[in-house]
């Protein structure tokens, strides 16, 4: 059965403090005012305020509970465009939530410990999804979004889809380098495994990251391969024993963990040969700008939320350099952006620019003289200034594609 | 009042020689992928160019005059393919590839540089001398021109207009023969602009070859005769100088040219692009 | 009130509107005081302004316009090869010019495409097209009969390559040509606009081998309406012994090709022979030779036009009252063009020029002169004839003609449907 999503008209309120739906307004108008000096655009004002108002504090939120191995409820049905989901893990693991379209990842929040609530928002086309639901193993629920009235305007300033073809056109280049980029690599570690080299195994393994990296805006929605090829032991049942633990972190966890090639043969094989499926998925795949600018976002989210603050590369602490490549893609489509937003938007454009100057200077200030430290000599509080770096960088970007029209309501 | 009429048969007049409207089943992301493919076919183009001016301005420098010679018209191609988008950066356009008259004292200027002043060095003067620098400077530019180009997106509009474009700059300045007019090889350049151009159709015409089979099939026709004229040129890796074209062959690729050019300058059009 | 509005600048192109019949031109200066056309209410930038842009040459009859229809102060010959090779190409090509022609005769309002496509037309004459009296007429020369087999039994009988005269300096860039088509109207505007919507229908037929404008200067009204000669760039008035076009009788004898007669095929009938010949002027040289000397080699008064015998221009020369050749020399232009010997009625010829100005040559001269444009029914018994006449006559120190052509200007079409050169093509597949 499909239980509409409960969104109540009067959110809870705790006393004394002031509503949420009230915050929401102070910081709105806040953010709207300083914007509308530094734009003096009401175009872009109005689109500040949409990417303002998503904040994680959505009194509209629909509520979705992990527990026993389950969703709660099990069917959702949200009107289409932004829908804000609180999901409460209940369950005894940290775990990952995702929206499916298919095999291609729509949303996710990766990272959420036991007993904490993250939310996510999320715009979604009218059509069917299906959502997990704790351990990847478990049965996944549904999703339907309702066809609805757009109702929020588009920003008059919005520049024409005819704008984008050359960024998309480039980005596709890109994507299409790196996929080669990726599949000579993972053949090259493939090779080097089986050799029987630890250490150029080793070598191969970072040097296959790297493109993987910055393939993720666009690689990671394509959700069957990222989980065979990025899978963490911490999202499966029986961890590092789970037959599902396959790819990348399980070749890590072998070269750097056990420091043997054992086993290891299969899984880079199997990398190598996702590889070239994820190029050629990838080389079919038709961009869109709303896509591309949702790619970024999300990419940035979860390394502000998740990558930055636990890390992912349990065995080799490789993170930092994990980051930058990662960074590198998000910074490739987001200067892609940039000359289409000057026009209409000069101050979010450069506020884009300074944020990721800024994110890159937090990387370079990390590097020593023979790289990048063990992601383990990185303390919580240089985490966290990381993670900030990211956050700024996300709401930042998340403005400006508000401004070019890629935002909540410009459906297209 | 007989007005009404004449504006009648006019307008058919009009309606029966007008170009197709605009399609309007063309998305514009439809045309990232080609635009994608293009710069992958400009970088490919500009790396060849890379290499093969590295070979012939080394051959300029050491002095071997009939080396240089037997390789300037090739090493040309790769750059004549992909002049719409090359130009687009007009001081390298003018230091990689400007001829005389674009000099005040033409040969003789000091500013004119370049492959034209190597070609006239070598072909006129048969002679390497003093080209040195020269090469240098081409082999720098021609280098800059790959790195910027890399770091470019490309203009939907000059891609897909740069087919006609190509077109337009072979009508109006090369069908003479006045582009190597030392070295007589413009057929070479002439069978890369065309190449260059038909590449760009090539990778639209999947866009339009629904709505407008007959529009596709009238250009294709006109490349085909264009490529079949210029085979019968082919010598060797390359082509017979520019006298050996007939009169009458001259005719048949210049209207080809000017359809060509009046055929695509409508493309951008077909692609809703402005 | 319903009076039509008066041209401002009261600038009516064509002296002999009347003769077409009353177009709105005629209508607003009949209804507008003479000389009273007032330049108040226009700004500096406005367009000059007439009503004879309404005006149309029908396009349909037995000959082609262009030729004994008054000619405006407008013209160019565009002289083209043809890519077509077949019958079925030229038909296609002929059919396409046929209705071009129509069209642009009558002109109307272009049809609004998608701005994303290139337009139409050129837009240079607003989006309604004048036709402005304009003319197109399509004639072939000897190389469109040379290059195509089926065409060459075809060949008008008198249609040859033209060769030089002692006197030329040929520029084989703007000589010959598989067809030319002269066009002709109130303003350069309507040729160009006529050149260039040609230029775009027809680029897989047509090359362009040359063009050449010019212009007739536009006189005023005489007060006891007779008409003028105009004056050419040496400042003479040029046409004063032009037969009359609009004598039916005389232009069939002069003009019009008979199919049958002469060798003349049969399809020839109602064409005409063109000879356009580009003629420079040596205007700086003619300006510093003395009046007297001047008149002494064209033969005429150059303030009035009259004969050296005579008052009026329109005056025929009186050759039997100077034997000696002591009023007209015996080389004086107009007395070895037409000597009006018995005989020399043979020689007789329609000539339609226009002046032309192109710029300043390498040595820094004035690039100007004369477009001829004759039309006879027999080319060598009339302008051939003639020029050998004139070899050698001491105008040529101040002129050299440098291009032209002849070519066989195709009979008219008659209605819808039918097109240029349907006779030729009929008599091909016969």
């Amino acid at each position: 059965m499909t239980a509409p999503a409960s969104r109540p008209s009067s959110p809870p309120n705790g006393s004394g403090a002031p509503s949420p739906r009230a915050q929401r307004m102070m910081r709105l108008s806040a953010v709207g005012g300083a914007v509308l000096m530094l734009a003096g655009g009401f175009a872009f004002y109005a689109a500040s305020q949409v990417a303002a108002s998503r904040g994680p504090a959505d009194a509209d939120a629909v509520t979705v509970t992990l527990r026993n191995g389950a969703c709660e409820p099990m069917a959702l049905e949200v009107p289409a465009g932004r829908s804000t989901f609180r999901i409460v893990n209940e369950t005894d693991r940290a775990t990952e939530w995702e929206i499916l379209d298919g095999v291609m990842v729509m949303e996710e929040r990766e990272n959420i410990a036991p007993g904490i609530t993250q939310t996510l928002s999320v715009r979604l086309s009218p059509g069917s999804y299906a959502i997990t639901c704790g351990l990847l193993s478990n049965p996944r629920g549904t999703l339907t979004v309702t066809a609805a009235a757009v109702t929020a305007g588009a920003p008059a300033t919005r520049p024409a889809l005819t704008a984008f073809i050359g960024p998309l056109a480039e980005y596709q280049v890109f994507v299409g380098a790196e996929a080669n980029r990726l599949v000579k690599a993972t053949a090259a570690l493939d090779a080097a495994v089986r050799s029987g080299d630890l250490d150029a195994a080793r070598t191969a393994y970072a040097a296959a990251r790297l493109p993987f990296m910055r393939l993720r805006p666009a690689a990671a929605r394509q959700g069957d391969l990222d989980a065979a090829m990025n899978a963490q032991a911490a999202y499966l049942e029986k961890r590092e024993a789970d037959p599902a633990f396959t790819g990348f972190h399980r070749l890590e966890y072998g070269l750097f963990a056990r420091n043997s090639l054992d086993g290891l043969a299969p899984v880079s094989a199997k990398l190598a040969a996702d590889a070239a499926t994820l190029k050629e998925r990838l080389r079919a795949d038709r961009p869109t700008p709303q896509g591309m600018g949702e790619n970024a976002e999300r990419r940035l989210a979860a390394l502000a939320d998740t990558t930055i603050p636990a890390g992912e590369d349990a065995y080799a602490a490789s993170d930092l350099a994990d980051i930058e490549a990662e960074l590198l893609g998000v910074a490739k489509i987001a200067r892609l952006f940039v000359p289409i937003a000057e026009d209409g938007a000069p101050a979010a454009a450069g506020q884009v620019e300074a944020r990721l100057a800024e994110f890159d200077a937090a990387l370079a200030a990390l590097r020593g003289a023979n790289g990048y430290p063990s992601y383990g000599a990185v303390d919580a509080p240089a985490r966290e200034a990381l993670a900030a770096r990211a956050r700024a960088l996300r709401d930042s970007l998340s403005a400006m594609n508000a401004a070019l029209g890629l935002g909540e309501g410009d459906l297209t | 009042m007989p007005k009404l009429t004449l504006r009648g048969a006019a307008a058919l007049a009009f309606l029966a020689a007008a170009p197709g409207l605009a399609s309007a089943n063309v998305s514009p992301l439809d045309i990232v992928q080609p635009v994608a493919d293009y710069k992958i076919y400009v970088s490919e183009k500009l790396d060849q160019l890379v290499t093969d001016t590295k070979a012939f301005t080394d051959a300029v420098k050491v002095g071997d005059v009939e080396t240089a010679k037997h390789l300037f018209p090739s090493t040309r191609m790769s750059y004549e393919a992909v002049e719409p988008i090359a130009e687009l950066f007009s001081d390298l356009d003018a230091s990689i590839d400007s001829r005389a008259d674009d000099h005040e004292k033409a040969e003789e200027d000091p500013g004119f540089i370049g492959f034209h002043r190597i070609e006239y060095g070598l072909f006129s003067k048969n002679s390497a001398e003093g080209l040195g620098p020269v090469a240098d400077k081409l082999m720098a530019d021609v280098t800059d021109l790959q790195s910027r180009i890399e770091n470019l997106v490309l203009p939907p509009e000059k891609v897909v207009g740069g087919a006609a474009a190509l077109m337009e700059e072979v009508a109006a300045t090369k069908i003479s023969g006045e582009e190597n007019r030392y070295s007589r090889t413009d057929l070479w350049d002439f069978q890369a602009n065309f190449d260059g151009s038909r590449k760009i159709f090539d990778l639209v015409r999947p866009l339009i070859q629904t709505d407008d089979a007959a529009f596709v099939a009238k250009v294709d026709a006109s490349f085909d005769t264009v490529d079949e004229t210029l085979a019968k040129y082919r010598e060797g890796d390359g082509f017979k100088l520019y006298e050996a074209l007939t009169d009458d062959d001259r005719r048949v690729l210049a209207a080809n040219v000017n359809t060509l050019a009046e055929d695509l300058s409508t493309l951008r059009g077909k692609l809703g692009l402005d | 009130m319903t009076a039509p509005r008066c041209p401002a600048h009261g600038l009516v192109t064509d002296r002999r509107r009347l003769l077409l019949g009353l177009g709105l031109g005629a209508a607003a200066a009949a209804a507008c005081p003479a000389g009273a056309a007032s330049l108040a209410g226009n700004e500096a930038a406005d367009a000059p302004e007439s009503a004879d842009a309404n005006a149309a040459v029908p396009f349909y009859g037995r000959r082609q316009a262009g030729i004994v229809t008054p000619r405006p102060a407008a013209g160019m010959i565009a002289s083209f090869d043809t890519l077509a090779r077949t019958p079925e190409e030229v038909e296609r090509l002929f059919r396409l010019l046929t209705e071009r022609f129509a069209f642009l005769a009558v002109g109307g309002p272009v049809p609004e495409l998608d701005p994303k496509l290139p337009p139409p037309d050129s837009g240079i004459l607003g989006p309604v097209v004048p036709p402005d009296r304009l003319t197109m007429t399509l004639s072939l020369g000897a190389s469109f009969f040379e290059n195509r087999p089926w065409a060459a039994p075809l060949r008008p009988a008198r249609l040859s390559r033209m060769t030089k005269f002692p006197n030329d300096a040929l520029d084989a860039d703007l000589c010959h040509g598989d067809l030319s088509v002269q066009i002709c109207a109130n303003t350069p505007d309507a040729t160009i606009h006529a050149l260039r919507d040609l230029i775009k229908q027809a680029p897989d037929l047509l090359l362009i081998r040359w063009k050449q404008e010019g212009t007739v200067p536009i006189l005023a009204p005489r007060p006891d309406g007779r008409t003028e000669s105009a004056r050419n760039f040496l400042g003479f008035r040029d046409g004063s012994a032009n037969p009359d076009s609009r004598d039916e009788p005389l232009m069939e004898r002069v003009v019009w090709t008979r199919g049958g007669e002469n060798g003349e095929p049969a399809w020839t009938t109602g064409g005409s022979y063109q000879a356009v010949r580009i003629i420079r002027n040596f205007v700086e040289r003619w300006d510093r030779t003395p009046l007297g000397e001047q008149e002494r080699i064209i033969g005429r008064l150059k303030a009035s036009g009259a004969p050296m015998t005579g008052t009026d221009e329109a005056e025929l020369p009186d050759y039997a009252a100077d034997p000696d050749g002591a009023l007209t020399p015996f080389d004086a232009h107009i007395r070895l063009a037409n000597p009006r010997t018995p005989g020399s009625e043979a020689s007789l010829m329609l000539r339609r020029p226009f002046n032309y100005s192109n710029g300043v040559t390498k040595n820094g001269q004035l690039d100007q002169g004369l477009l001829f444009i004759a039309y006879q029914a027999d080319l060598e018994a009339a302008f051939i004839a003639v020029q050998k006449r004139l070899d050698g006559e001491p105008l040529e120190e101040y002129v050299k003609p440098v291009g032209g052509g002849y070519f066989f200007t195709l009979p008219g079409v008659e209605a819808p449907g039918d097109y240029l050169g349907r006779p030729l093509l009929e008599a091909a597949s016969a």
